[in-house]
C-alpha cells in the first residue's frame, strides 16, 4: 500500500466522525458514519475502505463503547461500496441515491441481529423509539428491531451516496486521477480496471 | 492500574466484557458489572465512574421501554460492564501508550500509524467542521428550513471539510515520505511500556478463565 493510500484511510475514519458537527448544524436525523468508509472505498478500493470502516469503529468505540459490534456493518458497507464503484455508480446522484437506499436496507438487515442480540434493540434513542413504535403497530421483536434499524438507516445510507458523489465530482480531475479507483467509481474510466 | 501495560488494561477490559455475556444472568451479570463499576470508581469518581453511568442510564430506560424487568435486568447489567469497563480504560490508557506497546510488541509502524492518526485527526476536523458552519452562516446560510433546504445546507457545510482533507493527504504523504516513513517497517519505540512476566501470565490466565467459562456454559449449561 502506498503512502498516499495509507494517509488516506485516519483521514477518511476522522471525516466519518467530524462529520456529526455538520449534521448537529442543519438538525437533521442522520449519523453520516460510514461516510469515510464509502468514499475511501470510492477512491482506494476495498481494502483502503474496509480498513476505514474497522479504524472508524476502533476509534468510535474510545467514546462511545456501543459502537464496536457494528465494526461488521462498516465491512458491509466497503464492499457494497466497492460493487458500486466498479459499477460506475457514483457518476450522478440519479445512480448514487437509489444505490444509497440499497445500502440502506443492506446495513439495516445487517445491523437488526446485533442490535438484537447485544442491545436488545437499545442502540440509540431514535432506534429504541422506532422500534417501541414497531412493537406498538404488532410487530415481533426482531421486525421491530429491524424497523427501527431501517427507519435510521435507509434515508441516512441515500445522503451518505450523494454526498460522496458530490465529493468525487467536486475534485479537479487531477487530484481524483491520483487515488486508483476515483474515476472508475464516477464513470470516466473504462471498466477493464481500476484507473 | 495506570501503570499497568497497556495490553493488561485491554484484556481486563475484554473479559470482563466477554464474561458478561458468558456467564448466566442476572449472577454473571451482576459480578462483572460490580468489578466493572469498582474499577471505575477507583480511577475517579468524577472522572470515570460518573461518565460510565451516564452513559448507560439511558440504555436502560429504553431497555425498560421494549423489555420485561427479567431481560432488562440482564441485558443493562451486561451493557453497564461494557460500558463501564471500556469508559475506564479509555480515561487510564492514553493512546500514545498504546502506540508505544504496539510498536514494542512488533506491530509495523503502520498499524501505530494509522491509530494514532486517526485519534488526533478527529479533534482537529470537527473544530474545522465547526469554523466552516460559523463561516458559511456568516455568508447567510441557513440551516433550517424544509428537508430540501437543510440537506442542501448539509451539503455546503460537508463538502468544503472533506475537500480539504483530501487536499491535504498528498501534503501528508509527501511528509511522511520525506522522515522515511516505509509502510510495514518495524521501528524502535522511544519510552516502551514496562511489560513483566507476572502481568503476562496474568493475561494468559484471563483469557484461559473466559475460554473454560465459555466451555462450562456450553457444556454443562446449555
Amino acid at each position: 500500500m502506498s503512502v498516499r493510500l495509507l494517509v488516506l484511510i485516519p483521514a477518511a475514519a476522522a471525516i466519518s466522525l467530524a462529520l456529526s458537527a455538520a449534521v448537529d448544524a442543519v438538525a437533521l436525523p442522520l449519523f453520516l458514519d460510514t461516510t469515510g468508509t464509502v468514499l475511501a472505498t470510492a477512491l482506494a478500493g476495498p481494502g483502503a475502505g474496509i480498513a476505514t470502516g474497522v479504524l472508524t469503529s476502533a476509534v468510535n468505540t474510545l467514546r462511545n463503547p456501543t459502537f464496536w459490534p457494528f465494526v461488521v456493518v462498516q465491512i458491509i458497507v466497503a464492499l457494497y461500496a466497492w460493487l458500486a464503484a466498479r459499477a460506475g455508480l457514483f457518476r450522478s446522484l440519479k445512480t448514487a441515491v437509489p444505490t444509497g437506499l440499497g445500502l440502506g436496507v443492506l446495513a439495516a438487515a445487517t445491523s437488526t441481529p446485533i442490535s438484537y442480540v447485544v442491545f436488545g434493540c437499545t442502540t440509540t434513542g431514535g432506534i429504541a423509539l422506532t422500534t417501541a413504535l414497531g412493537r406498538a403497530l404488532g410487530l415481533p421483536p426482531l421486525g421491530a428491531c429491524f424497523f427501527g434499524s431501517f427507519v435510521a438507516d435507509f434515508g441516512d445510507k441515500a445522503v451518505t451516496f450523494a454526498l460522496v458523489t458530490s465529493v468525487l465530482h467536486a475534485l479537479p480531475r487531477r487530484t481524483a486521477a491520483r487515488f486508483p479507483w476515483a474515476l472508475r467509481a464516477v464513470g470516466v474510466a473504462g471498466s477493464a480496471g481500476p484507473a | 492500574m495506570s501503570r499497568r501495560h497497556p495490553f493488561t488494561l485491554l484484556v481486563l477490559v475484554a473479559a470482563l466484557t466477554a464474561l458478561a455475556w458468558i456467564l448466566p444472568a442476572p449472577a454473571g451479570g451482576l459480578g462483572t458489572t460490580a468489578a466493572a463499576l469498582a474499577l471505575a470508581a477507583a480511577a475517579g469518581p468524577r472522572r470515570v465512574l460518573v461518565p460510565a453511568l451516564a452513559t448507560a442510564a439511558p440504555f436502560w430506560l429504553f431497555l425498560l421501554l421494549l423489555h420485561d424487568v427479567p431481560s432488562t435486568i440482564a441485558i443493562g447489567l451486561r451493557l453497564t460492564t461494557m460500558i463501564a469497563s471500556v469508559v475506564w480504560v479509555g480515561a487510564l490508557l492514553p493512546p500514545g501508550r498504546l502506540v508505544e506497546a504496539m510498536v514494542a510488541a512488533g506491530w509495523g509502524v503502520t498499524a501505530a500509524y494509522l491509530f494514532a492518526a486517526a485519534l488526533s485527526a478527529v479533534p482537529l476536523l470537527k473544530a474545522r467542521a465547526q469554523r466552516i458552519v460559523d463561516a458559511q452562516r456568516c455568508r447567510g446560510l441557513s440551516p433550517r428550513g424544509s428537508l430540501g433546504r437543510r440537506l442542501r445546507a448539509l451539503r455546503a457545510l460537508a463538502l468544503p471539510l472533506v475537500l480539504s482533507v483530501l487536499h491535504e493527504v498528498d501534503e501528508r504523504a509527501l511528509a511522511l515520505e520525506t522522515r522515511g516513513f516505509v509502510p510495514g517497517a518495524r521501528r524502535t519505540p522511544l519510552t516502551p511500556p514496562r511489560d513483566g512476566t507476572a502481568e503476562r501470565a496474568g493475561r494468559w490466565l484471563l483469557l484461559v478463565g473466559c475460554a473454560a467459562a465459555l466451555a462450562w456454559r456450553i457444556a454443562w449449561r446449555g
